[in-house]
């Protein structure tokens, strides 16, 4: 019988879609300021129904609205007067029963996804972001906005590192926080629970838990209530 | 919020196009995989969904599943996914071309009208009705450069335009057309459809309100069981669009349908919106349109003028996208290497320091066994500016032991050795900037005749530029003599040197000791008259007094000589068991870290392993060493310290001073001259001084014995 204190912090396949599935049950219940989490299946091999199913959370297309439009003009500037010209020939694009809309509000998108890492046996988090014609945001951008992910922030702390990696199931880059702490401090985050839960519960809330500080670094919080509700 | 007011035109925001970037990995992908240079048209789908938010509007979304498989088995149509609420599924076609030229010779409007046909006859055939996402159907033309990985393209949403336009009696939210009953009725409805795997994605329905306020949602082809009731009829459609005062572009083919098939002129319409899945009734419009039915239509003649073409930023050019930061593989590497250097730093290495990695640029003279793996180590720790100096060929013999060449650069003769290794680093890590010099070291004891001298001195200088224009130099070269010109050239610059060398069965790693001048002037040889000024910063010590480090050579009691002529075959031959010189290649290259993070660069002192002599082993990477040898007998490895002596021939400042007053013609005289240097530097005294003792010198000790040097 497994307890606290020889537990190393990490977390089956199993017990992750399990509570996968119990994360984002209770994340739309309680959370009013984002969209659902909904479970990706990845099925290994799709002919056969296994009940070993593979797959990641998913919430995406959070939208974060830019303040500043000067700098957007700035860097499309790719061979557009060139375009124009080779387009003059263009009549009719639009008639009087188009709206012509003057404010280019540029928008940036973010997708989310947690992946169960069979390496380091915990939930990673994954995270990129574009702008609404599709262009990704580099890192540095993206720490513009979500400044409790910039690299001087998550360099203080020892446990969390953003790198760039190839998604495990969309075979492209994306960026994540590195995983190879997340044991350590899952365990430490159990330990110090002053409500000293039994491990099964612990099992049960471990995506809870591991969100509300990995969240935190995206600038993704978790409403009170939810925490507090188990 | 009620825009009431006849006459005024009925205007549509314009359907916004949102592609992914997993959308052009595809296309690529199918590009170099299957289509090759065909550029027919491939027909592909694009998602919407209902605006979900009361702030931004919802887009044209293509993704990856919107093309066609790339894998070999798949079919040429992309898979159709049909009961998902956020993707309505609707039809489109790609025309992508070759060139940009033709890209921009593409007949838009034929295009434009080609797909407004397919709309019209949708609509007359009926298909419309049955298959109502057809009404939407798009357009969408390309250019992918995939050498550059941008993507530039350009979205129509075909329109068919009425004409005269359709104008605007009555538009409002719809929780102020309903009535409380009415509201909560359709919400219901609505959310029944919307959560019903069969009609979720059927952007276009019709919703009729009996007498009772119960509200009934029909498909479109059940028309007619709606108008029997004498309800009230809405022409309901999913709505991308945010805006309070105006509809969505899928409206306007709707519309088109309407007057054309059912010959209706006055056309109440609901924008369906939601807001966090849910029927949202006050973002929701309801409105009042009127039409009048052009002429022909209703006949079927000649399809109407199409508009649709999207602008970008109003402006009426195509869009474009680079992807190159995550498509190239050369940028991909590049981060890659560099992400994985920054674990390190973050994991366990907190002061590494990347930057002066990343800049410091590498002279490896030799790029036999030593110099391969000090190039693959140096590009591990992410030195990128490596130049390879080599007169040798690559034999048959040569990739088992000399990791950067493989069997097809020795073929027809080898290629050079220098310009193999630098292709082969570029195959590695293609971002490495390594350059090849073929050339041979001039050394002592090998004179050259008059004719030769020229082109002697001539490398001598062009040695001398390289040692110059690079920071640190390794002597991986395959006998003693060819080390010491590097040697002095070096000490005369202070530049950081590494000297590695094979025994049989062992090996010594070196840093040399800085040069006797601690001045960081270069003084050319040539152009210093000034002796004196020389003269002032000479000395044998470091500024803090202590001794410095010594070089190669420092240990000698005799001058460098030709140790290649007059000796037996296996004593030619370099021979070494093969493990060592991937071991000294990796220390060589760990002691260069070391340097560059120590404080005092070259002029750090020089820590034994082992040592409580208060040595700075507080630095992260471990102690400083001058010297490694190692041996692989005892699998033993030592630190040594040897310090500079006063008759180096290639460190001393004598000798410094000397190449530095005489330059190349001094050099020349060390090369021609075998005793030259030993009468300089005053070994010849020190010989005879030896030799005048009484004692029983063993005969085998002998200069000519080494062939191997240690």
């Amino acid at each position: 019988m497994m307890d606290l204190l020889h537990w190393d912090g990490t977390l089956s396949a199993k017990d992750f879609r399990i509570g996968a599935v119990a994360f984002a049950q209770k994340w739309e219940s309680l959370n009013f300021a984002f969209p659902p989490w909904v479970w990706v299946p990845c099925p290994k091999h799709p002919w056969l129904a296994s009940p070993e199913e593979e797959g990641y959370l998913s919430m995406e297309k959070i939208c974060i609205s830019r303040l500043n439009e000067e700098d957007i003009d700035q860097t499309t500037q790719i061979d557009t007067d060139e375009e124009e010209a080779s387009c003059s020939g263009n009549k009719d694009v639009i008639d009087d029963a188009t709206l012509v809309q003057r404010n280019h509000h540029e928008l940036h998108y973010y997708d989310f996804h947690i992946v169960y890492s069979n390496t380091f046996r915990v939930p990673v988090l994954y995270l990129r972001a574009y702008c609404s014609d599709g262009q990704p945001l580099q890192l540095d951008e993206i720490e513009k906005e979500l400044p409790t992910c910039s690299s001087k922030e998550l360099s203080k702390s020892k446990w969390t590192f953003i790198t760039q990696e190839e998604h495990p199931h969309l075979k492209r880059p994306w960026y994540k926080l590195h995983p190879c702490g997340t044991g350590e401090w899952m365990k430490l985050l159990f330990l110090n629970d002053t409500a000293q839960p039994k491990f099964e519960v612990v099992l049960e809330l471990y995506l809870l838990s591991w969100f509300s500080v990995v969240g935190q670094v995206v600038g993704l919080r978790i409403p009170f209530k939810m925490l507090n509700d188990r | 919020m009620a825009k009431e007011g006849s006459g005024s035109i009925l205007q549509f925001a314009p359907f916004q196009s949102s592609v992914d970037e997993g959308f052009w990995h595809r296309l690529s992908s199918l590009k170099l995989n299957k289509f090759g240079i065909d550029d027919s048209p491939i027909p592909i789908s694009g998602f919407y969904a209902p605006c979900s938010h009361p702030q931004v509007s919802n887009h044209l979304t293509l993704l990856a599943e919107s093309l066609p498989s790339d894998s070999n088995e798949g079919s040429a149509m992309p898979a159709i996914i049909r009961g998902n609420r956020n993707r309505c599924s609707v039809p489109g076609i790609l025309y992508n071309t070759n060139t940009m030229e033709s890209f921009h010779a593409l007949d838009k409007q034929g295009l434009l009208k080609a797909e407004a046909k397919k709309i019209w006859e949708d609509i007359h055939s009926g298909k419309a009705v049955e298959d109502c996402a057809v009404l939407s159907r798009f357009l969408l033309i390309s250019f992918a450069d995939l050498k550059k990985w941008s993507f530039h393209y350009w979205f129509a949403f075909p329109a068919l335009a009425l004409d005269p336009s359709a104008t605007l009696v009555d538009l409002r939210p719809a929780s102020q057309w309903f009535t409380l009953e009415e509201a909560e009725s359709v919400s219901a409805e609505c959310n029944e459809w919307r959560n019903s795997s069969e009609t979720a994605d059927v952007p276009f329905f019709l919703v009729s309100i009996g007498s009772d306020s119960r509200a009934t949602i029909r498909h479109l082809k059940d028309l007619e069981a709606c108008q029997l009731d004498g309800q009230k009829l809405l022409f309901a459609f999913y709505d991308p669009c945010h805006l309070p005062i105006n509809p969505g572009w899928p409206l306007r083919n709707f519309l088109a349908l309407i007057c054309s098939r059912w010959n209706l002129k006055t056309v109440r319409f609901l924008c369906y919106r939601e807001n966090r899945g849910f029927a949202d009734l006050s973002l929701s419009l309801v409105g009042e349109a009127l039409i009048t039915v052009p002429q022909g239509w209703r006949e079927h003649q000649s399809v109407p003028n199409a508009v649709g073409w999207e602008l970008n930023k109003g402006r009426k050019i195509p869009r474009c996208i680079n992807l190159a930061k995550s498509m190239d593989p050369t940028r991909l590497a590049i981060s890659a290497a560099d992400l994985n250097l920054k674990l390190m730093r973050w994991r366990a290495l907190p002061s590494l320091n990347l930057d002066i990695l990343f800049s410091i640029k590498c002279l490896l003279l030799g790029a036999g066994t030593l110099g391969c793996q000090v190039a693959r180590m140096l590009m591990a720790w992410g030195v990128r500016k490596i130049t390879l100096l080599d007169n040798g060929r690559v034999a048959m013999s040569n990739p088992l032991r000399q990791s950067l060449y493989t069997l097809d650069d020795c073929l027809n003769g080898g290629d050079f050795k220098s310009t193999a290794a630098v292709r082969s680093l570029q195959r590695i890590f293609p971002a490495v900037e390594a350059e090849g010099v073929v050339m041979a070291i001039p050394m002592p004891g090998h004179p050259v005749s008059s004719q030769e001298e020229k082109s002697v001195l001539e490398d001598c200088r062009r040695l001398n530029y390289l040692i110059d224009s690079h920071d640190v130099i390794f002597l991986l070269t395959d006998t003693r003599e060819s080390r010491w010109l590097p040697a002095l050239l070096c000490a005369n610059t202070n530049k950081i040197t590494i000297t590695s060398a094979l025994g049989f069965d062992s090996f010594l790693v070196m840093r040399h000791g800085p040069g006797p001048f601690n001045s960081t002037r270069c003084l050319k040889a040539e152009t210093s008259n000034s002796l004196s000024a020389v003269m002032d910063s000479l000395t044998l010590t470091n500024t803090d007094g202590r001794h410095r480090l010594g070089c190669y050579f420092c240990n000698d009691v005799v001058a460098p000589t030709d140790s290649t002529s007059n000796r037996t075959l296996d004593q030619q031959c370099t021979v070494t068991r093969p493990g060592l010189a991937p071991i000294a290649s990796a220390l060589a290259v760990e002691l260069l870290v070391g340097i560059l993070h120590h404080p005092h660069g070259i002029f750090a002192e020089a820590e034994i392993a082992n040592s409580h002599s208060g040595g700075n082993s507080e630095l992260p990477l471990g102690i400083l060493p001058h010297q490694i040898r190692g041996s692989l007998p005892h699998f033993q490895q030592m630190t040594l310290v040897g310090h500079s002596s006063n008759s180096c021939t290639a460190c001393c400042s004598t000798v410094v001073s000397e190449y530095r007053k005489r330059g190349m013609q001094f050099i020349l005289q060390a090369i021609n001259h075998p005793t030259y240097l030993e009468d300089l530097t005053g070994l010849t005294e020190l010989m005879r001084s030896a030799n005048s003792f009484q004692l029983d010198w063993d005969d085998e000790i002998d200069a000519d014995d080494e062939c191997i040097e240690l």
